[in-house]
């Protein structure tokens, strides 16, 4: 697992996770925050046009957020509802347009369960943003987690401090 | 009558035609002013029963979609790997499209979900699928061989290798030293070796009796016992030749059950190797070349009828 954080907020960026194959082998990148780059397959011969909603989660803080970028359907279109018995969400469109199922890895890895009130969404900007609140389990482990991070030193970007003579 | 002008349809595939200028190709026109393949796009629309998305297509995927005459309305499976298509029959909400259908047409219920789906495929991989080199004799390999071995075994692609030998300490070939199984020890270092024992009585018995019936060969109690003995003091290999003889013997005196004697026959026709040894010995001087060493003398004792207890 690789996870980039923001030296100056804290949030984290973007957390991609590999598995082993069945056979040993390395597996592909799986992200699961940040963003997810072009949907592409190998050939290219069959790929998403780019009209279509795209999906991507983007944490803040104090929830786990999920974005659907480029949908422009109206608020009230929306129906956002938790699935304890296959722990995962399902967002379904009234017009049959989009559906999505997606499970929080990070309850999963806790074993905690998904509540129903922990869970809202909102519509603007052709973008339909999906918030999960954090438990606190999840808060004290990534507050420890933070201060671990905090030991290790991060790399300089940007400007070198060049030394004049 | 007044003529209805029908437009021709083309979904799926669109092909750009931009009129006939000087710069032909440029316009992507072949000379006889027709769209040049290669340059097709298409767009498709996929839908389950709760959402739709739009996909863009490559020119062999429309080839494809074509050849395998899907139409709207039809539920197919595509494979995102290798853009394979399958179809599934024809959505039941276009049971009505038209009256007449083809005999083979099935319709099936419309997807629910989502639209890319992980399928599970149960694949029971074999050591032989996941590319297994197995060398046998591998004594017979020169330090050369060890040498390219041990390199190879280190490369990403490096298949499992299996070895086998029946050789104890020997001399590595193309070397002058000795080693364990005749491979040199820094290969040796690098293998799990598998132990090996000799057969118990019970396993004896058990695989002379799956051989007899596949031989179609019955035995008496009383010559499976005296032939599980032949095999453990003998060797398994000779006991299983004794099968065909000793039935072709019953078969002579027409006999339906294989008996102790008809085993006693066979075993005094054909010689084992301690036998053949011991012969060997006693009667070198009759044979060309008499110069053989004493360093191999009997390590088996011959097989003796009054060890048999019956």
């Amino acid at each position: 697992m690789a996870e980039e954080y923001d030296l100056k907020t804290d949030e984290l960026l973007s957390r991609k996770v590999r598995s082993k194959t069945k056979l040993g082998g390395q597996g592909t990148w799986q992200v699961e925050v940040g963003e997810t780059g072009s949907n592409l397959t190998d050939s290219g011969e069959i790929k998403e046009n780019s009209s279509n909603p795209v999906f991507m989660r983007k944490d803040t803080k104090t929830s786990f957020q999920w974005r659907v970028r480029n949908i422009p359907y109206p608020a009230d279109t929306y129906k956002v509802t938790v699935e304890p018995l296959e722990r995962s969400c399902i967002i379904r469109t009234t017009n049959k347009k989009y559906y999505k199922k997606f499970n929080v890895p990070d309850l999963d890895r806790c074993q905690l369960p998904l509540e129903s009130s922990a869970l809202s969404f909102s519509h603007a900007n052709n973008t339909l943003i999906v918030c999960y609140k954090k438990p606190k389990e999840i808060l004290a482990l990534e507050q420890e987690l933070m201060r671990e991070l905090k030991k290790l030193k991060g790399t300089n970007e940007g400007d070198v401090d060049c030394k004049t003579q | 009558m007044a003529t209805t002008k029908v437009p021709e349809v083309r979904d799926l595939t669109r092909l750009e035609r931009i009129g006939a200028h000087s710069h032909i190709r440029g316009l992507g026109l072949d000379d006889a002013l027709e769209p040049r393949q290669g340059a097709k796009v298409g767009k498709l629309t996929l839908k389950t029963t709760e959402m739709e998305t739009i996909y863009d297509l490559g020119n062999k995927m429309i080839e494809s979609l074509t050849k395998e005459k899907v139409q709207a309305g039809d539920v197919i499976t595509i494979d995102k790997a290798t853009g394979k298509i399958c179809k599934l029959g024809r959505s039941f909400t276009r049971a009505r499209d038209y009256d007449a259908m083809g005999a083979q047409t099935q319709f099936v219920q419309c997807p629910e979900g989502e639209l890319q789906k992980r399928k599970e495929v149960v694949h029971t991989v074999s050591l032989h699928e996941i590319d297994v080199l197995f060398i046998d004799e591998v004594h017979m390999l020169d330090i050369e061989c060890f040498s390219y071995l041990n390199r190879a075994l280190e490369t990403d692609l490096s298949p499992v290798l299996i070895m086998a030998t029946n050789r104890g300490i020997t001399r590595i070939r193309g070397t002058r030293y000795e080693s364990p199984h005749g491979i040199p020890i820094d290969m040796l270092d690098r293998l799990v070796i598998i132990a090996t024992s000799p057969y118990t009585e019970k396993e004896t018995r058990q695989i002379l009796k799956i051989r007899c019936e596949e031989e179609d060969v019955e035995l008496s109690e009383e010559a499976h016992t005296v032939l599980t003995r032949i095999g453990q003091e003998t060797s398994l290999r000779y006991a299983i030749q004794l099968i065909t003889c000793a039935g072709l013997v019953c078969r002579r005196r027409r006999g339906t059950e294989v008996q102790v004697e008809d085993i006693k026959r066979a075993y005094s026709l054909f010689l084992d190797e301690a036998r053949n040894t011991q012969y060997m010995m006693e009667y070198q001087d009759s044979f060309l070349f008499n110069e053989a060493s004493h360093s191999r003398a009997l390590k088996r004792k011959p097989f003796h009828w009054s060890w048999v207890k019956l």
